[in-house]
């Protein structure tokens, strides 16, 4: 009887056992499908992250290169002046005692276009004229590097 | 028997996976551009040793004290040389200001 009675409880225990180890396989299951999910959305904002970084690089690449390209523009254009001021051996005062009034012309259009650059560079827009200038007689001379972005020299 | 089978199927279970995400966006400076600016233009007048006599009766002529700021050709030279420096970190300055307010305010 006692015999009888000590099997029977291994029995109810290892049934109620092997019900409490099936009812945390499915709870397991759930939580493991519920990372899964997570999982994927993880790697998936990490893609995306990733996709905007690259987007970033080359926007600072670009923004980079942009502003290089400006600092070269502007060296040439400070060149520019410096070849108008000496071009072969040119003396700007012994010419101005010579011609004065055609000087003095030429020093006062300069000067009017200088301050056009001045103001284009502090954020003034570009007239259409400034825009469509393609022509060397068009152009502002003294700036063409950023008030005629369609003027290429020749 | 029966709570050493519940024990011991609990013990080894399946973590929860928790993924924390708070973002918060930095609030926009939003500062207005500098308004660009509007200039006067300013008149050059050359003066030589023959000419002074002629220049300075137009000024009275015209009204206008007949006084002078001089310089010397060179000097000139390397006015002209400053402002053209001035006007190039000007433009670079503006512009670095543009690509950042691109950069970081664009989206």
């Amino acid at each position: 009887m006692g015999f009888r009675l000590f099997f029977i409880g291994i029995f109810i225990s290892a049934l109620i056992g092997a019900g409490g180890y099936i009812f945390k396989l499915q709870k397991d299951n759930t939580i493991l499908k519920a990372n899964a999910i997570k999982m994927e959305s993880a790697i998936a904002d990490q893609k995306n992250l990733i996709e905007n970084q690259q987007k970033d690089f080359k926007e600072i690449l670009n923004a980079n290169n942009k502003m290089n390209e400006l600092v070269g523009l502007l060296k040439k254009d400070l060149e520019d002046l410096d070849k108008r001021f000496n071009k072969k051996n040119r003396d700007v005062g012994k010419l101005a005692i010579a011609k004065t009034e055609s000087i003095e012309r030429i020093t006062n259009g300069a000067s009017a276009l200088a301050t056009r650059c001045i103001e284009i560079a502090s954020g003034s827009p570009l007239t259409e004229e400034e825009k469509n200038a393609t022509k060397k007689s068009e152009i502002n001379s003294e700036c063409p590097s950023i008030a005629n972005p369609n003027y290429v020299p020749y | 028997m029966l709570i050493l089978t519940t024990f011991l199927t609990s013990c080894s279970g399946v973590k929860k996976l928790e993924i924390f995400k708070q973002e918060v966006e930095r609030e926009k400076l939003n500062l207005e551009k500098p308004t660009p600016l509007e200039l006067e233009n300013l008149r050059w007048i050359i003066i030589t040793s023959e000419n002074a006599d002629e220049v300075f009766k137009k000024l009275e002529d015209q009204g206008i004290d007949p006084v002078l700021w001089g310089l010397t050709d060179k000097d000139f030279e390397l006015l002209a040389k400053n402002f053209a420096q001035i006007r190039n970190q000007l433009k670079i300055t503006n512009d670095l200001l543009d690509k950042y307010k691109e950069y970081y305010e664009l989206d």
